[in-house]
């Protein structure tokens, strides 16, 4: 108790739960960022099926990412287009 | 009326997942209700100790899913505290020899024979912990006020309201005086974090390492604090919402009591 009024006193240190918290908050956020190796290949194979009904493409040479930073991720997905397909889908 | 089937869980491991599921379930047994504590740690069994129960271990939860025995053979009765019952964990048994479905039917039988049955589930987020939770109509969530432990909880909550589970929160191992200097984590700071409806706060006490020494009830120890603690939370979950949640102090001393009239912390 003194300790915390000498502190507030004297401005001392940030007290380590301060630093704990934000450290936690982080933590938690970038846990949920993380996407499993499952999840992503099931994701590269809806995103390719889809894009081979209009343009012919090169499957093996295509890339999917997660790019993270420190708070946001971002989807990218790279693909040469080798040829459009033709319009022929009607319904 | 159907009883109702609690997990008490963690992620993290020695947070108090077995001195909870021993304090909470003898302090409802005291309150008159029937109640049922299940030890989901298969391979690992604790919860007969801390209760002082491992001498009376003739069947276990293994042989009542295989069908070795019945129900009310491998429930032993406590003889100090009426209505409460431990089902051990088998010690000879990994966790995969249960599956959740055996733990759904298992559930349905308990709750005819119990008001309160509480899973006290193993450490991680596999089968163990699958099988504790398959059963469970509520979750009682534990975490000490460390990083470690709060993201742990994290990641629990996450899966149990992947299970349609709306979990309650117990904060363990409190040290008051840490958290007056500002050196731990308050509850506050925890609740805010993981965003979950607070049912109890617990300080860390050397009267649960003297319990589970005796393997006697925290519970029936008067001036535990712990004890007293998670008599409140069973009350709470009895029902007695209104009960206020008591916050763990640093003693009584006049130099707190000054500080708190002056906004220190
Ligand atoms: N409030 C408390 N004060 C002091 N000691 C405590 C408190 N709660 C738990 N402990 C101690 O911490 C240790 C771990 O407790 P416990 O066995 O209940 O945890 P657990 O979550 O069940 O562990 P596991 O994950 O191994 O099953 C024990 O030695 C216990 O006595
Ligand atoms: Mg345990």
């Amino acid at each position: 108790m003194l300790d915390g009024i000498i502190k507030k006193l004297f401005g001392n240190k940030k007290n380590s739960s301060a630093t704990a918290k934000n450290r936690l908050k982080f933590a938690l956020i970038y846990d949920k960022l993380e996407i499993s190796d499952e999840i992503l290949k099931n994701l590269q194979h809806d995103i390719v099926e889809v894009i081979s009904r209009y343009f012919e493409i090169d499957k093996d040479a295509l890339q999917l990412n997660i790019n993270k930073s420190r708070d946001l991720s971002a989807l990218t997905f790279n693909t040469p287009i080798l040829s459009a397909k033709e319009k022929k889908r009607t319904s | 009326m159907e009883g109702k089937i609690f997990v008490i869980t963690s992620g993290k491991g020695g947070v108090g997942k077995t001195t909870a599921t021993s304090s909470i379930g003898a302090a409802l047994a005291m309150a008159g209700k029937r109640v049922a504590v299940v030890d989901m740690d298969i391979g690992l069994r604790n919860l007969d100790v801390v209760m002082g129960l491992e001498n009376r271990i003739v069947f276990n939860i293994v042989d009542v899913v295989q069908g070795k025995c019945k129900l009310s053979q491998a429930a032993i009765k406590d003889r100090r505290i009426n209505n409460l019952f431990l089902i051990p964990a088998s010690q000879s048994d990994n966790k995969d020899i249960l599956k959740p479905e055996d733990m759904v039917s298992l559930g349905k039988r308990l709750k005819k024979e119990f008001d309160i049955v509480f899973m006290d589930c193993p450490a991680g987020i596999e089968r163990g912990f699958e099988n504790a939770v398959a059963a469970a109509d509520e979750a009682l969530v534990i975490c000490t006020p460390e990083v470690s432990s709060v993201r742990d909880a994290d990641r629990i909550i996450g899966l149990l309201y992947a299970r349609s589970i709306t979990p309650q929160l117990i904060v363990n191992r409190i040290n008051p005086a840490m958290t007056a200097k500002g050196d731990m984590l308050s509850h506050e700071d925890v609740t805010d974090v993981l965003s979950i409806d607070l049912l109890g706060l617990v300080e860390a006490d050397d009267n649960v390492i003297v319990a589970s020494n005796l393997g006697k009830p925290l519970v029936m120890i008067d001036d535990s604090k712990a004890g007293q603690a998670f008599k409140r939370i069973a009350m709470r979950l009895d029902g007695h919402v209104d009960l206020p949640i008591q916050v763990p102090q640093n003693g009584s001393s006049l130099w707190r009591k000054i500080g708190n009239k002056l906004g220190f912390k």
